[in-house]
């Protein structure tokens, strides 16, 4: 009996001694960091801020879909088949489970969370410049919110902290209205704290804000308050048009003298991933404008021929504007004219309109390493040309409208279109309104902004085949998103 | 081919010579070991002498073991089967012989001679099976087992101890590999989850996986026990939810002299069939039509001089060795006991011959026991494996074999236009992705070089009668260095994938690349447990068991590649010689670790009542590491019931010898997951996930951040399984027929899946959640038929039936897509709910557009001519669109069987083994289809015009095909269903009067042809396509089973 006594106690001492430790986990013994390792050093936060920016460049859909819902633009590609989101956009044959729309969504509020964690945990150091780096977090949460709103109207809103598994489902939509005085208070927020410049190049800036700021109170119909705001910008002279119109869109004229804010690409981390073909450093939306098969010696490299130029775009565009051959190139006559450059392409297979988005068409040794996924080119999300313009129809249609100063402005954009003041505007009222948004249709087309002008000034239903007042000024909500959280569709899907 | 003949004889040849080096070393080096074990016996005080022969054919009887319990001494039968040994009367006398029953002989009279009768074992009704931490007598269990024995295994030797359950155990799905060495799909009763099934393997108790079977030599396998039911595989808890394979290797026999085993075969291995594809001046007549059809010009204007060109499948396949030589000795004293074995296993692939594929395995194994004391026994088990590899690019677009299919025909097989680069010659055709197979091989190095070590050490203390503790500690230390090298290439002036010019040059940006990694894994159990068995009033028995169980296993790796090796050259590849450096990417470095941890406390009761009623309970608490913080523990337990019928006393049949009617319920667990906690991420991309955390500032490098990458689930936990198993066991006509069959369903709940969380919380890692649920259920049955028909002639025949249906029951609706294959780019597997597991999803066709009216009239699809296929608008939207896909096939089968037959005539043994597979569809995806790449046969009946065809599998034939006829649909669905003769083999036993020799006791030499017949519809290479739950049935240009002639030398001494 005394050995039986031995080995079970034996026995129990090994049941029972540190059993229950022996299955923990810790995340350091596979040397991964968490949540616990971080904010300790300032570096942690200028980290995670970086990494707040990073869905920005993964939007690059957003600007290709304001100009394929309108009339500026048609989705081409090879076939019906090819780009099936951007094709139901192009038809207003949009379903719910749009993947384009999916994707802008799920980027958007990855951003937002990206931000939110910071807001969450912005308690636990202080240290010199934070303020001014929260400056950027709010900016971005308002840029991530905006898009959402423009895209979707009421949508969740949550600001506290990042969500967490046991978040999914809690969400309802939240009014517009709400959203929109997030956004506000967001960038009132960080006009406060953001310095006028960085050394950085696309840093956001106090400009930048201000200008998105106009820019929302615009889309608010708040006349006034976006005069006021955009005037900011103007007044200190921190900004010029850049004078040869074509420059704009070079490498060359990357973060120029133009520029208020821009998304930033880069091939210089050349990017593989073909299962999230969107969220690397290239911008992918330069990729798909291009002409197919290109050959040929011209400073063009081809691509899937989508985002293709109306016609009516091109003859949108007086005689004498510098801005057609910019934003348009018709690649026959360009062929036609230029025979040395032996160029050969392929036709676009569907939706053929002859023309190319020539702002953002790709461009030989511009990309690196999957050739289609890494092109450099930045989005001039923000010019000053736009910050002009927005200026002038908020002045024009102010409670107390000032067309003079609308007028100086719209034609600072002319001058710069024609190179003369002989195409100068006069009109006023109404008028000057109409002639505004034309302008803005002209001077940023296939730059992602004409669907949503149209839809804010109330012409789109006009303008737009396919739009239906009602339904149309917003997209449906992802269907993956009501299925599991159980939100309300937008009218009409 | 006489040339071939003379080569093949002479390689023979000089094998057996080889062959006879081997034993003579290996008889030298046993020789010595055995002098030292058995220097003893000496003569005293009465001999007596007795002769001993087979009771069943008279036969003396020579090397029976003769022991003397009394005086503790022992000797051994001569030739003719006697022995003397010194013995007074009343002195118990035990005799073992391998294959015999154990007899005891009590000594009458010293005087006589004793005439000895030894019967064979009555297996049936003795067997001992091994089941979790003990072994249980075949006839109480009231679980379900199927049990492989080592003379089966011994018969096949299979390179993959998995292999020899393919068709022998019911209840077990193998689907092979041909690629040498590599892993086959193994699914005990149906795929239950989609994170993997690949049942736990045990060997001598000490856990391993599947993969670790690549490393035992079959000729130590005692039994293989597959535990298929929860009452067996319930003691295994939270890893015994695909099933346990419980592994025994021999060990050595008291009080027996050594006997030595020595076998030694030698295969040729060939190619089975050729896939049809298209010839010279066919494929050139073809890509004009397509090219003309159009609008383009005629490629080739001269038929006439084309002939059939190569067949690049004449040139990449080789007939390939396959050797084997194993020597076993074991015996054993009064305290020890041993086996020993050395083994060497060397198989050579048929794709590119044994430089570029091969497999070559040295093994030893030591298994001894010691009687310390008497109460205290140490068990040592140790084996160590070496093996050598190297492999060829396969079953994917670019593999060898895909290469080959699709390369260009017209173009002779060496280079011929001088003063260009490159052995092998070029296609001007084709520019991208498929290239000469050829240079392909020649630029194909890479070897892996793995050394393992594995076994126990167990202590075990009798502390009293009945009770016994043991304390066992088992480990898996494996170690595996790789490299490969990936030189720069020359597949053309216009391939996108030369890297070098034509003059030989390296084109700009190109380099060429070494890659090495050092893999380390360390696994251990260390296991206490008690077995108490005990009988109460003689009838009630209890066996039961008690312990505890630590386990731990651990991997890392690191691994490095450096570009730029010095002259382009295998002989320099080595990352010490390479110049590339870090600055311009000529550098990397990679790096895992992984770590697995569990402990346990498990128990089991099995009782019964006159082994006519049989209960047993089992219980399992584990705890795994993998698990959230809320769910570290979890319990299994089961229960199983038998009534041994045919023991009752009412029971009158005289038929039916035995009858056990079985049923059990239980739970079992699955723990494929890691753990799972909220992890920060730095970096600038995270591959396949998207969340990348990189951006750039103005001109300045791409600046590095940081984000949440993946969400931690505190809950998370094991996906419970139930399974219900009811079956019976039979034996009738004096034993000589047997039955055993089983129903089965497992019904698993917490379904470890991907949940559907809210969009709005971003990109982040979805952690795998307690999801969703399965339902697997089947029948497993044998029928075995055993007789001795007369003196000559034995017999021995067993079928087996294999079912398993599957069903994903729920899932949130989510979907998992795998099964990736590059023609065109998409997943073609999923698991999905309401489907079975794994199943193939496309497009329905129905038959071919024969006019444009017929377009006109038919629902929506764009771009479709005359001669297009014709899509089936399933969900009847009018519209032929993504949506209309649908369940196309699936590639597991509905049932298996297994047949095995073999028959003994005097001297000569035959056996056969059949495997039939019923059901399973194959994906036919090495077609690579681009304008110039070349064609199968089926091409040749295309449509060319109204009427002319009507068969999907045979659209009108275009280089432009905006219909996308290659989309991934049923046109590529074949019934994979096979009956594959894969073992027949014919032995003949020297009879021991036919040689002087004293040395040997039996000597046997066969002939053995493995895969020697396939009968089947499918058109490719072979129908039996392995790949886990995802890729099984998708046939990329899988390596096919090759079939091996071989022949071979048994014998005992």
């Amino acid at each position: 009996m005394k050995k039986i006594t031995i080995i079970a106690s034996f026995t129990i001492f090994l049941m029972g001694s540190s059993c229950n430790k022996f299955v923990d986990y810790n995340p350091h013994e596979d040397y991964q960091i968490t949540s616990a390792d971080y904010f300790k050093l300032p570096s942690d936060y200028q980290s995670l801020v970086i990494g707040t920016y990073s869905p920005l460049q993964w939007l690059w859909a957003d600007p290709v879909i304001g100009d394929i819902a309108s009339d500026n633009s048609v989705t081409g590609g090879e076939n019906a088949t090819d780009e099936v989101g951007l094709q139901q956009i192009d038809d207003y044959t949009i379903v719910s489970n749009n993947s384009y729309l999916t994707e802008s969504w799920k980027d958007c509020y990855e951003g937002i969370n990206r931000a939110n964690y910071l807001q969450e945990n912005k308690g636990k150091l202080n240290f010199t410049g934070k303020e001014a780096l929260y400056g950027q977090v709010y900016f971005l949460r308002a840029y991530y919110y905006f898009e959402l709103v423009k895209l979707f109207g009421d949508v969740p809103l949550f600001t506290d902290h990042r969500l967490t598994v046991s978040d999914s489902k809690k969400y309802q939509r939240a009014p517009k209205a709400d959203v929109y005085k997030q956004i506000e208070t967001d960038l009132t927020n960080a006009i406060a704290v953001l310095p006028v410049t960085n050394t950085e190049k696309g840093r956001v800036t106090k400009y930048a804000a201000q200008a998105l700021l106009g820019k929302v109170y615009l889309y608010e119909n708040k006349f006034d308050a976006s005069a006021a705001m955009l005037e900011n910008v103007i007044s200190n002279g921190a900004f010029s048009l850049v004078p040869n119109f074509g420059d704009i869109f070079l490498q060359a004229g990357e973060n120029g003298s133009e520029s208020v804010f821009e998304i930033q690409y880069s091939n210089g981390s050349p990017f593989y991933d073909w299962t999230n073909p969107g969220r690397g450093q290239g911008n992918l939306g330069v990729q798909v404008c291009g002409i197919r098969n290109l050959t040929g010696s011209s400073p063009y490299a081809s691509g899937w021929s989508t985002n293709l130029p109306t016609q009516d775009l091109a003859k949108a565009f007086t005689t004498g504007d510098k801005r057609k051959d910019v934003t348009i190139l018709d690649i026959e006559a360009y062929k036609t004219a230029n025979p040395g450059l032996n160029i050969t392409y392929q036709v676009a297979p569907y939706k053929n309109t002859g023309l190319y988005n020539q702002k953002y068409l790709p461009r030989k040794g511009e990309t690196s390493g999957q050739v289609e996924l890494n092109y450099l080119n930045n989005n001039r999300t923000i010019r000053y040309a736009d910050v002009l313009l927005m200026a002038a129809e908020a002045n024009n249609r102010a409670s107390s409208p000032n067309d003079t100063k609308a007028l100086s402005y719209i034609n600072k954009v002319r001058q710069r279109a024609f190179g003369d003041a002989n195409h100068n505007l006069t009109g006023t009222g109404a008028t000057l309104t109409q002639a505004i948004w034309a302008e803005r249709r002209l001077e940023l087309a296939m730059e992602g902004d004409r669907f949503f002008d149209l839809v804010r000034t109330g012409q789109a239903a006009t303008k737009i085949t396919g739009f239906k007042t009602g339904r149309n000024e917003v997209f449906p909500i992802p269907q993956q998103e009501i299925d599991i959280s159980g939100l309300n569709q937008n009218p009409g899907y | 081919m006489g040339l071939n003949e003379n080569v093949k004889q002479s390689q023979v040849f000089n094998h057996v010579n080889d062959c006879i080096m081997n034993l003579k070393v290996k008889l030298m080096f046993l020789g010595i070991l055995i002098c030292s074990f058995f220097l003893q016996l000496n003569a005293q005080s009465v001999k007596l002498s007795g002769r001993v022969k087979n009771k069943l054919t008279g036969e003396a009887l020579s090397g029976v073991t003769v022991l003397n319990t009394k005086s503790h001494k022992s000797t051994l039968t001569d030739e003719k089967g006697g022995f003397s040994i010194q013995a007074e009367k009343g002195n118990v006398l035990i005799l073992t012989y391998v294959g015999l029953a154990t007899l005891k002989y009590t000594v009458i009279d010293v005087a006589q001679i004793a005439e000895i009768a030894m019967e064979e074992e009555n297996k049936k009704m003795e067997e001992v099976i091994v089941i979790g931490y003990g072994t249980q007598k075949v006839t109480k269990v009231s679980g379900a087992i199927s049990t492989i024995k080592s003379a089966d295994i011994e018969k096949l030797k299979p390179v993959r101890a998995e292999d020899a359950l393919q068709g022998r155990a019911s209840g077990v799905n193998v689907i092979s590999s041909g690629s040498p060495g590599t892993k086959a799909t193994v699914l005990i009763r149906g795929i239950p989850s989609y994170s993997g099934a690949d049942p736990v393997v045990v060997v001598d108790g000490v856990t391993q996986t599947l993969d670790d079977l690549n490393s035992i030599n079959s000729a130590d396998i005692e039994t293989i026990s597959v535990l298929k039911d929860a009452a067996t595989t319930a003691i295994y808890g939270v890893k015994g939810g695909n099933g346990v394979i419980v592994i025994t290797t021999k060990s050595g026999r008291k009080n027996n002299k050594p006997e030595f085993n020595f076998s030694s075969s030698y295969g040729i291995q060939q190619l089975a069939r050729q896939i049809g594809v298209l010839n010279a001046t066919e494929y050139a007549a073809i890509v004009n039509e397509g090219s003309l059809i159009s609008g383009g010009n005629v490629i080739y204007p001269d038929l006439s001089k084309l002939g059939v060109g190569t067949n690049w499948q004449d040139q990449i396949f080789k007939n390939a060795a396959m050797k084997s030589h194993s020597i076993t000795a074991r015996g054993g004293g009064e305290k020890m006991t041993y086996f020993l074995a050395a083994a060497y296993t060397g198989q050579d692939g048929i794709v590119g011959g044994g430089d570029k594929s091969y497999f070559n395995r040295y093994n030893t194994t030591t298994n001894l026991s010691f009687d310390l004391t008497d109460k205290l026994k140490l068990v040592s088990n140790t084996s160590f494996t070496n093996i050598k590899g190297g492999t060829v690019a396969e079953n994917s677009i670019n593999s060898v074999i895909s290469n080959a299919l699709n390369f260009d025909p017209t173009v002779p097989v060496y280079n011929n236009i001088p003063g260009t680069y490159g052995k092998y010659s070029v296609s001007n055709n084709i520019l991208s992705e498929i290239y000469n197979p050829l240079t392909q091989l020649d630029d194909t190095h890479n070897q892996t070089n793995t050394n393992k070590l594995y076994g126990k050490i167990e202590l075990q203390y009798q502390v009293v009668k009945n009770l016994k503790f043991t304390s066992r500690y088992g480990y898996t230390y494996t170690d595996v260095a790789g490299k490969s090298f990936t030189p720069l290439s020359y597949y053309g002036d216009s391939h996108i994938n030369s890297t070098l010019n034509s003059d030989g040059s390296t084109r700009s940006g190109s380099h060429n690349s070494v890659y090495q990694n050092h893999n380390n894994y360390y696994n251990y159990t260390f296991e206490n447990f008690i077995n108490y068995n005990v009988k109460i009033n003689h009838d009630h028995a209890f066996e039961t068991v008690l312990g505890t169980s630590m386990a731990k296993v651990t991997g890392s790796s690191i691994s490095g590649s450096r570009q730029d090796v010095p002259f382009n050259s295998w002989d320099f590849a080595d990352i010490s010689s390479a110049t590339g450096i870090a600055t311009n990417s000529g550098i990397s470095l990679g790096e895992y670790k992984y770590e697995r941890r569990n402990i346990s406390f498990f128990g089991r009761i099995n009782y019964d009542y006159k082994e006519k009623y049989l209960v047993s309970f089992t219980g399992r608490r584990d705890g795994s590491y993998a698990f959230g913080t809320k769910n570290k523990f979890g319990f299994f337990p089961s229960a199983s019931l038998g009534w041994v019928v045919s023991s009752e006393k009412f029971y009158k049949l005289k038929v039916i010898d035995f009858l056990k009617i079985r049923g059990s319920m239980g739970t079992t667990g699955n723990e494929n997951v890691t753990p799972q906690f909220q992890q920060i991420t730095t970096g600038i991309y995270m591959y396949n996930v998207g969340q990348n955390s990189g951006y750039t500032f103005g001109n300045n490098p791409t600046s590095v951040g940081s984000t949440i990458s993946t969400y931690a689930n505190d809950a998370l936990s094991w996906e419970k399984q139930k399974q219900l198993n009811v079956g019976f066991d039979t034996r009738f006509l004096n034993n000589k027929f047997n039955i055993s069959f089983d129903y089965y369903e497992r019904k698993i709940s917490g379904l470890l899946f991907v949940p559907s969380l809210s969009l709005y919380l971003g990109t982040a890692s979805v952690p795998s959640s307690n999801v969703g649920t399965t339902k697997t259920s089947g029948i497993d049955a044998s029928i075995g038929f055993t007789d001795n028909i007369n003196k000559n002639l034995k017999i021995n025949t067993n079928l087996n039936f294999t079912t398993a249906k599957n069903l994903v029951t729920y899932t949130n609706q989510g979907i998992i897509e795998d099964g990736y294959y590059g023609i065109p780019s998409q997943s073609i597997t999923r698991f999905q709910e309401g489907y079975a597991p794994g199943y193939f999803y496309g497009y329905k066709t129905a038959g071919l557009f024969q006019t444009q009216d017929e377009i006109n009239k038919s629902p929506t699809q764009s771009n479709a001519k005359p001669g297009d296929i014709k899509y089936v608008d399933v969900n009847g939207d009018g519209l032929i669109d993504a949506k209309d896909r649908t369940q196309i096939g699936n590639p597991f089968p509905k049932f298996t069987m297994g047949w095995s037959l073999s028959l003994t005539y005097k001297a000569f043994d035959f056996s056969s083994f059949v495997y039939i597979s019923v059901g399973n569809d194959i994906y036919r995806a090495y077609e690579r289809n681009l304008a110039m790449t070349n064609k199968f046969r089926g091409v040749l009946g295309r449509w060319t015009g109204p009427g002319s065809t009507n068969d999907a599998n045979n659209p009108r034939y275009t280089f432009v095909d905006a219909n996308n006829n290659t989309r991934a649909s049923d046109r590529y669905i074949e019934d994979g269903s096979f009956a594959k003769l894969k073992d027949v083999q014919l032995g003949y036993t020297v009879p021991t009067k036919l040689y002087k020799n004293k040395i040997f006791s039996k000597i046997r030499v066969y002939a053995q042809v493995k895969n020697a017949i396939t009968l089947t519809k499918y058109s490719g290479y072979d129908p039996e396509i392995s790949g886990g739950i995802f890729n099984t049935g998708i046939d990329r240009g899988a390596y096919p089973l090759a079939r091996i002639y071989s022949m071979g030398l048994d014998c005992k001494f």
